[in-house]
């Protein structure tokens, strides 16, 4: 059963991810990305990283990708239909040097042996709760900063110049 | 062969796809786009290693990769919107100021 829902999440995942990288239309694109937040979510849910799997769906599938289809409608695509697909040259130097590195970390996975701290978390959103605001209080407040940063930095990018 | 290695196959291959849409693509919208398959494949890999190992450090730094890439994605596409009003710049190959 495990093997039977890890081969549907990954096909589909790996179904979208060829969307994501050959479809011309950069809708397409987004929207096969979109599948694939989605199949990622459900590995999430899977591995159970509950907490992760919830915020996956409302970051990613709501946040940031509200932000392309913004940019998207801002940009008249009829002009610029010129820069569609990809760059052949680079496609076929480029694959046989990404298959050889995938080979390389796939032998290194499937040799290689892990340490095990052996603890099984049983309630993962808990946990992860209490460690985020006790041990990783630091690092969060940061992240909340840089966010602020991100923010401040895409207002003064967009605004309009005279 | 577990179920956390298949899934580290997985995000390893996810990585790397991202890796060949920045190289290939052309448009700069689906290059940012590819970026983010990137940090996914990255954050699959620290959800399964974590629990291979069992324990919840992976995902506290997996919530801090969604942080940072929804800010990537804000500043990113400010640039991207801000190049083509001021340049008219679409593509990644006419962005080649600091290479003339």
């Amino acid at each position: 059963m495990e093997w039977l829902i890890f081969a549907f999440l990954s096909t589909w995942a790996v179904l979208s991810v060829m969307g994501v990288l050959f479809l011309k239309n950069p809708v397409h694109a987004l929207l096969s990305f979109v599948s694939l937040i989605l199949a990622v979510a459900g590995m999430f849910l899977h591995l159970r990283a509950e907490l992760l799997a919830g915020l996956q769906l409302i970051i990613y599938a709501v946040a940031i990708v509200v932000f392309y289809v913004l940019v998207i409608t801002t940009i008249p695509w009829e002009k610029v239909k010129r820069f569609e697909g990809f760059y052949k040259r680079e496609f076929f130097l480029g694959f046989p040097i990404l298959l050889l590195s995938f080979a390389l970390f796939a032998y290194a996975i499937l040799k290689g042996n892990f340490a095990s701290v052996g603890l099984e978390v049983k309630d993962n959103v808990k946990e992860v709760g209490k460690s985020l605001f006790t041990t990783y209080l630091l690092p969060l407040e940061v992240a909340s900063v840089i966010l602020l940063t991100a923010m401040i930095g895409a207002i003064l990018l967009g605004r309009k110049e005279e | 062969m577990t179920i956390e290695k298949a899934y580290m196959l997985i995000s390893v291959f996810l990585f790397l796809s991202g890796l060949f849409g920045v190289i290939i693509r052309k448009n700069l919208i689906t290059l940012l786009i590819s970026t983010e398959l990137m940090l996914n494949g990255v954050n699959l890999a620290l959800v399964s290693v974590d629990r291979l190992v069992g324990g919840i450090e992976g995902q506290v730094f997996a919530l801090f990769i969604l942080a940072i890439a929804a800010s990537e994605v804000a500043v990113g596409l400010g640039l991207i919107v801000a190049l083509f009003r001021l340049k008219g710049y679409e593509g990644s190959s006419e962005i080649t100021h600091l290479r003339d």
